[in-house]
């Protein structure tokens, strides 16, 4: 994130609201110079309004990505046109406000690359999530694509890690047919692929088990398959012992989304006029950051000048 | 029931049917839109539960124990539901029974009929022992079945990945792209790909991964040079657990710009 | 005349020959006539060198592996190779086995949905295409020794210019139309193709070769090696505390801060409340803090203090019942034992936070202990305990949870340190003796490492390449 370049700061509106949230602050910054308590209630209300303001006054930021989001990006950039891509919606309605850009920015980037594309889900809640992105990204965006040819949706399959371990050796023993039921040879985008071993990526997107972890343990290691994740940001710190040599690249929460759109806009300017939910929200994410920051030198500023009263009194 | 509390309720009934209303009203004016009453009255339904939960934060109130009820009922009934029919009827009863599978709709291919299916439907039964007073020691033969099966088969991989693997990762060169003093500072460069960074960047990991197992060993005191070490180790954890509470923030943050999203968005319309 | 009928009879023969052995080249020899006038004429390549074919290792059969030395005009030379294509030599009774195969995946793929039309019953007859199509595989070792009567070469797969290997890999499952049968005697021949694909050069014919499984996965040794040293570790060390061998385990300072809240909690007058966790009673962290409890149960019985014990699963409610119970009988106060002191509350997760959270704002207990699995409910619980004025003393092993808990407590044992204390206090044999074999593990490890960094550094790849796992 840029700071000289505040890509769009609306109007009036904006102005106000760091109008706000900065005299509370200062407000803060006065009781805590006097080792006053604050009600918790008050420090909600500022979350509240820090995360509101930039969604009703715009706020967007420029994103870079980082090496980490970068390599998923080159990675989907230099396979060749009709590569086969595996992504797996691995999360529930809890995480997709965090996850599911992720899912939808990487569909538009191996969608406009021209890759066929296999969808499938290990958790039983993200069959709707991936329909949603199916309809949002692949039928509004690229209506030419086929079912069947270009993509497939081959839906849930109850087992998690069982699942993976009968797919790293053969797929089709796990998945007969597409949701449809359109039986396993006669789809095209399969034509070539008998296991995981054939695929030439894997883009697996959760937060909870079985996630990133289970594809690396199940998939990615076994099978020398190339694995990306996309995790919830409570999960990033834990998959980033496995960069870059089990996972190749990591997105994580929302700034990592917003960073692979910052990505795909610069090199597909076709893409600069569709939503992108990652960047939009990172307007919010940021202030709540900054204020939250601030929280915590008020916090310190108070504790320090609270210790030191305390010992001039027992002087 | 005091009569305050009669009056807050009546306040909130009358706003839902208010908001039900209104939203029922703006979706029937999109010619896209197809049964727009129950698509108002989910919207409404779901924004009055967010704001419900979200009212714990003022105080502890009726509004905010039924939607966390309605929620804990909800799911578990919808995990039970969905365990059945994918899992037991999914998985299951393809593979054992034509006339079952017949009844829950379901494709049967007799050719794939697999009669080791049996057990696991029993070790499931006995599982379900485990509410009897009398038999429930019965239950803990599945359990050790499953706690068995799951170690072994998980044991090479989390000892391949989560171990051998990550042993071999940490063999890094601690000078990268080593040709000389003079060509090093020549060629400095602050980038997260440069030099200088990179080798900066295994320097951190070798002795973080030293130091922190150093704290994790647990057959010598933390004295002297070991204790030193030690300390090192505990800060490397330390900071790991500082950017583990960053993320863990900001996807806390991200699901409340995600519900606010939706407020602002999909029920008020305040936001395209 | 008659010269010129036998001269004619002659060159048809010839012709006729050159004809039968063109029919086992590809059909694209065919195209060799129909080449248009636009295309570049090229010279035809030099081959492929050292053509071996083996059959590939640790797999479970079906697999046959192929090497080659580029050709001199790939990359080099004239550099008109485009492409290489691979060749397997096909007995034309494969062709009736694919039939039969064909016939048999329609045949179930119909009574699956009801639609199979034959006269008698459909099962029986997809049993018999079953029988028929068994049969039929148990032969092909026999017609792939009718090499090279009998059949023709096929190609399997073109490659990129620039490639060395190729694996000539089928799937186990032997209605896969690329069903790679075992123990059969393949042929294989690798032309170099030119971007005229009539332009080509084949390799010299290589076989017979034939795949089949291995038992042992000898690109898994290190696991091996790791699972068998670990685990002779694990029992020397088990044997060497069951003998009553004395193991230092070093004192943690999580566990000493137990005693003196414990100590602080009976000055002031308040009870201590012990969580277990939300976890269940097979939950390693669980089971830990079950010896955790005793202690602390048999201490607060010493001192006639009062203990609160809210669990959030019946199983670990009965367990804790029983661990407390024997623990104030080793202290010598089994009267002082109630049945109130551990009590289910519900397992619904906010649920029991809430109750919890209840107990701590009306009872004020000195002492908040938290030992065992924790989820998001981990700050909650924290926060409110230190609200109330608690000294808190936590314990997981979940990752997400330990900073919140670091955060919000006094002393918090992180991840191991709660085994390790568990081992401390109990002094079981197992806990123990796996305790002193993961330190060796990680001493093991340190070694390495070191080891590893200073090789790497120096610029060799030896020692990374002894840790490789391939499958």
């Amino acid at each position: 994130m840029t700071w000289a370049p505040l890509v769009s700061m609306s109007n009036l509106g904006v102005v106000i609201s760091l109008a706000v949230i900065g005299g509370g602050l200062l407000w803060l910054l006065y009781r805590s110079l006097l080792a006053k308590e604050v009600d918790r209630r008050v420090i909600f209300l500022f979350i509240l309004v820090s995360v509101a303001a930039p969604l009703l006054f715009p706020m967007t930021f420029e994103e870079q990505a980082t090496p980490v989001v970068k390599a998923i990006f080159d990675k989907i950039e230099s396979l060749p046109e009709g590569s086969r891509v595996l992504i797996s919606f691995d999360f529930d309605p809890a995480m997709a406000p965090e996850v599911q850009p992720m899912a939808n920015v990487v569909t538009q980037h191996c969608m406009v690359k021209g890759h066929k594309v296999i969808f499938m889900c290990l958790f039983a809640t993200g069959q709707a999530l991936l329909t949603q992105s199916l309809e949002l990204i692949v039928s509004e965006q690229f209506p030419d694509k086929v079912d069947g040819i270009d993509y497939v949706n081959i839906g849930y399959k109850a087992g998690n890690e069982g699942v993976l371990n009968v797919i790293v050796s053969d797929f089709k023993k796990m998945f007969p047919t597409d949701v449809n039921s359109v039986p396993y040879d006669s789809i095209g985008v399969f034509k070539g692929i008998r296991s995981c071993k054939d695929l030439d990526m894997v883009f697996t997107i959760g937060g909870g088990k079985p996630g990133v972890k289970e594809w690396v343990l199940f998939v990615g290691d076994p099978g020398r398959v190339p694995v990306a994740g996309g995790v919830a940001a409570v999960v990033a710190p834990q998959m980033y012992p496995y960069y870059p040599k089990q996972l190749f690249g990591i997105m994580g929460g929302i700034k990592g989304a917003a960073e692979y759109e910052s990505e795909l806009r610069k090199t597909y300017p076709q893409f600069h006029d569709v939503d992108a939910p990652g960047l939009r929200m990172m307007g919010p994410q940021t202030l709540a950051h900054m204020v939250i920051m601030a929280f915590i030198v008020l916090g310190n500023v108070s504790f320090i000048v609270q210790k030191r009263r305390d010992r001039r009194r027992k002087r | 029931m005091k009569r305050s509390s009669v009056i807050i309720l009546s306040v909130v009934v009358l706003l839902f049917l208010a908001s039900w209303l209104w939203k029922a009203s703006t979706l029937s004016s999109d010619p896209g839109i197809v049964n727009a009453w129950g698509q108002a009255f989910g919207i409404t339904l779901a924004a009055f539960l967010t704001l419900a939960i979200l009212s714990f934060l003022y105080r502890d109130n009726p509004f905010y124990k039924f939607a966390e009820h309605l929620f804990v009922g909800v799911s578990a009934a919808f995990w039970m539901v969905m365990g059945f029919w994918s899992t037991i009827v999914g998985n299951l009863v393809p593979r054992l029974s034509e006339g079952l599978s017949s009844f829950f709709k379901v494709p049967f291919d007799r050719f794939a009929v697999n009669y080791f299916y049996f057990i696991p439907v029993i070790l499931g039964i006995l599982l379900l022992l485990r509410l009897s007073r009398d038999a429930g020691w019965i239950a803990r033969w599945p359990l050790a079945f499953i706690v068995g099966t799951t170690a072994g088969l998980n044991f090479i991989r989390y000892l391949r990945s989560d171990f051998i693997e990550q042993v071999s990762s940490t063999f890094v060169p601690l000078l990268v792209g080593w040709q000389g003093f003079g060509h090093f500072l020549d060629n400095l460069d602050l980038s997260a790909t440069g030099q200088l960074a990179l080798t900066v960047g295994n320097w951190v990991i070798s002795l973080g991964v030293f130091c922190g197992l150093v704290y994790f060993f647990f057959s010598k005191a933390h004295t002297g040079v070991f204790g030193a070490a030690s300390r090192v180790g505990i800060w490397v954890l330390m900071i790991t657990f500082g950017a583990s509470f960053g993320y863990t923030v900001m996807g806390r943050i991200s699901l409340l710009v995600g519900r606010i999203t939706f407020l602002f968005k999909d029920w008020l319309g305040l936001i395209s | 005349m008659k010269y010129l009928l036998s001269a004619v009879i002659v060159l048809g023969l010839l012709a006729g020959a050159v004809w039968a052995q063109e029919s086992d080249q590809p059909s694209t020899a065919a195209a060799d006539t129909a080449v248009s006038a636009d295309t570049v004429s090229v010279a035809p390549p030099a081959p492929v060198g050292n053509l071996r074919a083996y059959d590939s290792d640790n797999d479970h059969g079906h697999a046959v592996t192929l090497e080659w030395e580029l050709s001199p005009d790939d990359g080099g030379g004239d550099n008109s190779v485009l492409m290489y294509e691979v060749f397997r030599w096909y007995p034309y009774f494969w062709d009736t086995v694919q039939e039969v195969r064909a016939e048999l995946v329609t045949a179930r793929q119909r009574r699956v949905q009801g639609t199979l039309d034959v006269e008698g019953d459909p099962d029986d007859y997809v049993k018999e295409l079953v029988s028929r199509h068994t049969e039929l595989l148990s032969t092909l070792p026999e017609a792939h020794e009718q090499y090279p009567d009998d059949g023709e070469f096929r190609l399997v797969r073109a490659v990129p210019a620039g490639t060395e290997k190729f694996e000539d890999r089928g799937p186990k499952d032997r209605l896969a139309e690329d069903f790679l049968p075992d123990y059969c005697d393949f042929y294989y021949r690798v032309d170099a193709v030119t971007i005229d694909e009539s332009v080509r050069t084949p390799s010299q014919i290589v076989g017979p070769v034939q795949s089949y499984g291995q038992w042992f996965n000898t690109g898994r040794i290190v696991v091996l090696c790791f699972v068998l040293v670990f685990g002779l570790l694990t029992i020397l060390f088990v044997q060497r505390a069951r003998s009553g061998a004395e193991l230092y385990v070093r004192p943690i300072a999580g566990i000493e801060a137990v005693d003196d809240a414990i100590g602080r909690a009976t000055e002031m007058g308040r009870p201590i409340l012990y969580v277990l966790g939300l976890g269940t009673a097979a939950d390693v962290a669980t089971i830990a803090s079950f010896t955790i409890l005793s202690r602390v149960a048999k201490q607060v019985a010493e001192y006639q203090t009062q203990l609160i014990v809210p669990t959030y699963d019946p199983i670990v409610m009965s367990v804790a019942q029983e661990v407390v119970k024997s623990a104030y009988l080793d202290a010598g106060r089994p009267d002082d034992y109630s049945q109130d002191i551990v009590y289910f509350v519900t397992q619904s997760q906010f649920a029991y936070v809430a109750a919890v959270n209840g107990v701590m704002l009306r009872e004020r207990p000195a002492t908040n202990v938290y030992m065992g699995m924790f989820h998001a409910e981990s700050l909650l619980l924290a926060e409110t305990g230190a609200i109330a004025g608690s000294i808190q003393i936590s314990g997981t092993d979940q990752m997400a949870q330990l900073p919140f808990f670091i955060v919000a407590c006094d002393y918090t044992l992180i991840g191991e340190e709660l085994y390790a204390a568990s081992a401390y206090l109990g002094r079981e044999p197992v806990l123990l003796g796996s305790l002193k074999a993961q330190d060796v593990a990680k001493a093991a490890v340190v070694l390495f490492a070191l080891i590893g960094v200073i090789v790497t550094t120096a610029g060799s790849s030896v020692f990374q390449n002894l840790f490789k796992v391939t499958d």
